[in-house]
């Protein structure tokens, strides 16, 4: 059947079979290899992208349920060898990746939390590891995954103008006011000593 | 053309130890990197297996014709089509290999044929291949072919296939054992145990665990007919290693025709060590096709095929005096070796267990025996901290039943018992000598950091709550650096374990390091820049590593054992040193001064008294590039290679606490504080360190709690995926308090153990140790791990084990 997406702001079209994956189409399909493929059952979260800016499991949607939709894939966060997100930034500094190969489905599913956190309290450390628990990753543990998000939430944050996270701030339900993130990411990081 | 030597004098060592940022991670970040999976050369066929479906069965016939007019199919082969080529050698033999010089090369009988011809043995055993225009075509034709199974009868548990009248897997190794090994003194161990004041014994199962990087493994083979030569793209951690095995050992062809290249790969934690039939089947596809052969394995795939960890089941004792001396220790295991003897999982069964069960205790005498048997499961091969990890298991359970036993403090037995500064080296009668440690600093330490002191206090807190805490301790010896050639040679290891390391100046200063280790995620081209970077004492951002392609590294024998940073670093550090003198021997003659007067700092050379007069590492690289005026003695350009093999191995060590809380509704355990003091004597990157000891740490913790492969009593791994395969997730594991004490190595230039996986070795140990010492007051003795709470909740109730 013939189809069209929106990937990464390109539009595509193609002919797929009914029963075919968006993951991969994504890969295999258009050659956008950065979305990996980890495990036959939607528990990994390598294959993470957005689909119409909500991350899902590409490797649980078929091709055709999602005919004209948006979709994000990590190629589509930064240009080739650009400059990195806030995101990928505050990974980087954490060192919240050791193979690599979980990273771009971390990445995809984090950004909706890190994005969000803009107009409200910074996530709490559950917060963060519930949100991960989609995402399996062998090599860290975790830790410097969860550091990243704290260092990328707290980043995020304090550079929210005054008058603009005064108004976040209303709109965020129950929020609190607009405090700096407090658990600065370093403070809470195991094993400085390390 | 740079100008950077000079500015900024990092002095030496002054870089290592430094958190540099690692080099690697932008490209993953932004899902740049190259996995095997992610190759696509032109013309490209896809290859796919067919698995057994039965544990162990008598093949009668295969049937591939309907599957070779399936639709894009392009080749279906069997045995049949490569009884050419040699069966996948096993390379460690436990209990050595003196008697063969020339080494043996095909290893142990039972060995695995790149496709089974005559029966199947696990679930999962290749029996057939297709290749087809596209991955899902290849797939859909599997089901086309026809296996006609004559059923036999399936054994899954080693001391099971050990028994009279056991089904039998090759007949080659009659009543299934691969080798009965032992270690220590048997008779000073019998006489210690039978004069013992206090006895105390447990029966233990070390459930077999499956590693699951989370890149399952994939192979891309390309034979080019004009040269006559292959090339195989494959997720690998030792890419010479396996150029070496397939090309000299399985398919017989020059060892230069053949080029082994590692891409990205994503973890491994010892199982891309090995060698699969994947491996040579995508080769000589691509010598029968003419066109590049790319296989990719699903999880369930990976789960029946890639090697598989730990499972011994043991009877171990252990002696002692009321007042907490350990005198003797006791170990029986049976090993289960799957259904092949993979390529060198015979060894870390036997010798890397057994000769570390004693950890970090001095204990008199000490005695290890291992039966290792063939079954119808998967074959067992190395699993982060392999081996130790078993070793501080039984160590640690002892520890803390001797403990309960004579009414002591668990921390008071282990500190009366540590080996103590003096003896260093110390000989554990096992077959290893630790090279140094400071084991009291190190013990004594975690118990301050974990606040062991304060446990009772939080014991009856907890308990308002409805939780029983539970503090559990667990220390370890990791061997590592793996290894002498020599030393290893008397273990039975096919093959020297030595690692190399090339720098090549070039002409405008910039270095460039290639190594023969090959990384899956422990990011080399950081640390090892910063070991060459240290040692020229010139910027890092100057030098670039190349790894992981045999046609561009020099030799070496690739990541495994944590010996990336203890044997391959060194041999950097050495070539750097070479780099270094001949600089200083060219530099007299630039200088125009006698060599002894000349200095090299800074990454400059000058003579001594006279830095203003300095030549620089960058003037130094243009000079030996054009190489004028140099006298004959001194060869022109920079370019050294080091094969480092060290005296001995290295031994890190440490200590762990976790403290657990158990809901005495559900039986959940809940890590709720964990802390780790581990040596690994000179760390060079303590980022990367940390991230490698986080995650091994957590790895361990998912021993201990949820993970477990299952095989029924048919032999069907029941654990096959991740729905039935449980990971530790971000939510399962707290953040770590993590310490560290140093001791050096004697037995490399950088003073550096291992690391990567050390930190996987206790933790098992440590959770169980908890847990029955919440459960303690129950006349809980000991809980098989992994401890779900369907376990812990029967415990609670009083139901036996
Ligand atoms: S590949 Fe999609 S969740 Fe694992
Ligand atoms: S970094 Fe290797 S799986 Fe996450």
């Amino acid at each position: 059947m013939d189809l069209s997406l929106n990937v990464n702001g390109r539009p595509e079209q193609f002919a797929a079979e009914p029963n075919e994956l968006l993951v991969e189409r994504l890969r295999d399909g258009l050659g956008l290899t950065g979305t990996k493929v980890g495990c036959d059952t939607g528990q990994c979260g390598t294959c993470v992208v957005q689909l119409d800016g909500r991350s899902v499991k590409s490797c649980l949607v078929l091709t055709a349920s999602a005919a004209g939709s948006r979709v994000t894939t990590i190629e589509g966060v930064t240009t080739r060898g650009g400059e990195l997100s806030g995101l990928q930034e505050a990974l980087r500094q954490e060192h919240g990746t050791q193979c690599g190969f979980c990273t771009p489905g971390m990445v995809m599913a984090l950004g909706e939390l890190v994005e969000n956190t803009a107009d409200r309290e910074a996530p709490t450390e559950p917060e963060i590891r519930e949100w991960l628990t989609g995402n399996l990753c062998r090599c860290t543990g975790y830790h410097s995954v969860v550091r990243g998000v704290q260092r990328a939430c707290s980043a995020a944050r304090t550079e929210i103008p005054e008058e603009i996270s005064g108004a976040a701030a209303v709109s965020a339900p129950g929020g609190p006011g607009p405090e700096p993130a407090s658990v600065p990411a370093s403070a809470s990081a195991s094993g400085q000593e390390v | 053309m740079t100008a950077v030597t000079g500015e900024a004098p990092l002095q030496g060592s002054g870089l290592l130890g430094q958190p540099l940022d690692a080099r690697e991670d932008p490209q993953l970040l932004r899902g740049e990197a190259v996995y095997v999976g992610d190759i696509n050369l032109p013309g490209t066929a896809h290859m796919a297996i067919l698995g057994s479906p039965v544990a162990h069965a008598k093949i009668l016939s295969i049937e591939t014709k309907a599957a070779e007019q399936m639709p894009g199919v392009l080749k279906v082969a069997t045995a049949a089509d490569f009884t050419d080529v040699m069966p996948l050698p096993c390379i460690w033999i436990p209990g050595g290999v003196e008697s063969h010089f020339p080494p043996h090369p095909y290893g142990l009988p039972g060995a695995r044929p790149v496709l089974t011809g005559d029966a199947v043995r696990h679930v999962g055993d290749p029996i057939a291949v297709v290749v087809a225009e596209t991955p899902r075509q290849a797939a859909a034709a599997l089901a086309a072919i026809a296996v006609e199974y004559e059923p036999l009868p399936v054994v899954t548990r080693a001391d099971a296939a050990l028994a009279e009248g056991a089904p039998q897997l090759h007949e080659a190794v009659p009543g299934n054992l691969n080798a009965y090994w032992t270690c220590g003194d048997k008779d000073r161990t019998e006489a210690a145990l039978a004069e013992a004041e206090v006895k105390v014994e447990l029966d233990l199962v070390n459930q077999r665990t499956i590693n699951s990087p989370i890149e399952p493994r994939g192979a891309v083979g390309d034979y080019n007919a004009a040269t006559d030569e292959y090339t195989l793209y494959a997720s690998t951690q030792g890419p010479h290693n396996h150029r070496f095995l397939l090309a000299a050992l399985v398919l017989g062809i020059p060892f230069n025709k053949l080029r082994v290249i590692a891409p990205t790969v994503g973890g491994s934690f010892g199982t891309k060590g090995y060698l699969y039939p994947d491996m040579a089947l995508v080769l000589l596809l691509s010598k029968a096709l003419r066109r590049p052969v790319k296989w990719v394995d699903t999880r369930t795939g990976l789960m029946n095929s890639t090697v598989q960890g730990r499972d011994h089941r043991q009877h171990v004792v252990l002696a002692g005096t009321r007042d907490g001396r350990m005198t003797g220790l006791w170990a029986t295991s049976y090993a289960n070796l799957g259904a092949y003897p993979s390529t060198i999982g015979p060894g870390v069964a036997t010798a890397l267990m057994g000769r570390s069960i004693s950890g970090m205790y001095d204990i008199p005498a000490a005695f290890c025996e291992v039966y290792a048997a063939f079954t119808n499961t998967v074959s067992l091969g190395a699993q982060r901290g392999s081996g130790r990890a078993e070793a501080a298991f039984l160590m640690e359970r002892l520890v803390d039943r001797f403990a309960a036993e004579i009414g002591m403090d668990p921390a008071a037995v282990r500190r009366k018992n540590l080996v103590p500064n003096e003896k260093f080296p110390y000989d554990n009668g096992l077959g290893w000598t630790y090279d140094s440690g400071d084991y009291q600093v190190n013990f004594d330490k975690a118990m301050a950091l974990s606040g062991y002191a304060d446990m009772a206090a939080r014991k009856a807190e907890a308990r308002t709550r409805g939780k029983r805490l539970g503090v559990g301790i667990a220390t370890y010896v990791a061997i590592c650096g793996v290894g002498p050639s020599t030393r290893m040679s008397q273990e039975g290891m096919l093959g020297g374990t030595w690692e190399s390391a090339n720098i090549r100046v070039n002409p405008t200063g910039e270095v460039t390091v290639t190594v023969g280790s090959a990384s899956t995620g422990q990011s080399h081209h950081t640390v090892f820049a910063q070991v060459a970077a240290d040692e020229l004492e010139i910027d890092p951002a100057l030098v670039q590593v190349y790894e992981g392609d045999t046609l561009k590294a020099p030799y070496g024998q690739g990541t495994y054992g944590s010996r990336s940073y203890s044997m391959a670093a060194p041999a950097v550090a050495l070539t750097a040193r070479k780099i270094k003198a001949k600089l200083v021997k060219a530099g007299a003659v630039f200088l125009g001064v006698p060599e002894e007067k000349v200095v090299y700092a800074g990454g400059k050379v000058y003579e001594e008294g006279n830095e203003e007069n300095a030549k620089t590492f960058a003037d130094l690289a243009m000079a030996m590039w054009y190489g004028w005026g140099l006298p004959h003695e001194i060869e022109p350009a920079l370019d050294e290679t080091t094969h480092f093999d060290p005296p001995d191995f290295n031994y890190p060590f440490g200590t762990h606490v976790a403290v657990v809380e158990v809901d005495e509704l559900t039986g959940e355990t809940e890590v709720v504080a964990y802390t780790a003091v581990d040596d690994a004597g000179n760390i060079g990157n303590p980022k990367i360190v940390l991230g490698q000891i986080e995650g091994s740490i957590t790895h361990g913790l998912g021993q201990a709690l949820m993970e477990a492969a299952v095989y029924d009593e048919q032999g069907l791994l029941l654990s096959s995926d991740l729905t039935t395969y449980a990971l530790p997730r971000a939510a399962d594991v707290p953040f770590f308090t993590l310490g560290k004490t140093t001791t050096p190595t004697p037995h490399n230039a950088l003073g550096a153990k291992g690391a990567g996986e050390i930190a996987t070795v206790p933790p098992a140990a440590a959770v169980v140790n908890a847990v029955v010492d919440a459960l303690s007051d129950l006349g809980v003795q000991h809980i098989d791990m992994p401890l779900t709470p369907e376990k812990v909740w029967r415990r609670l109730r009083g139901e036996a084990q």
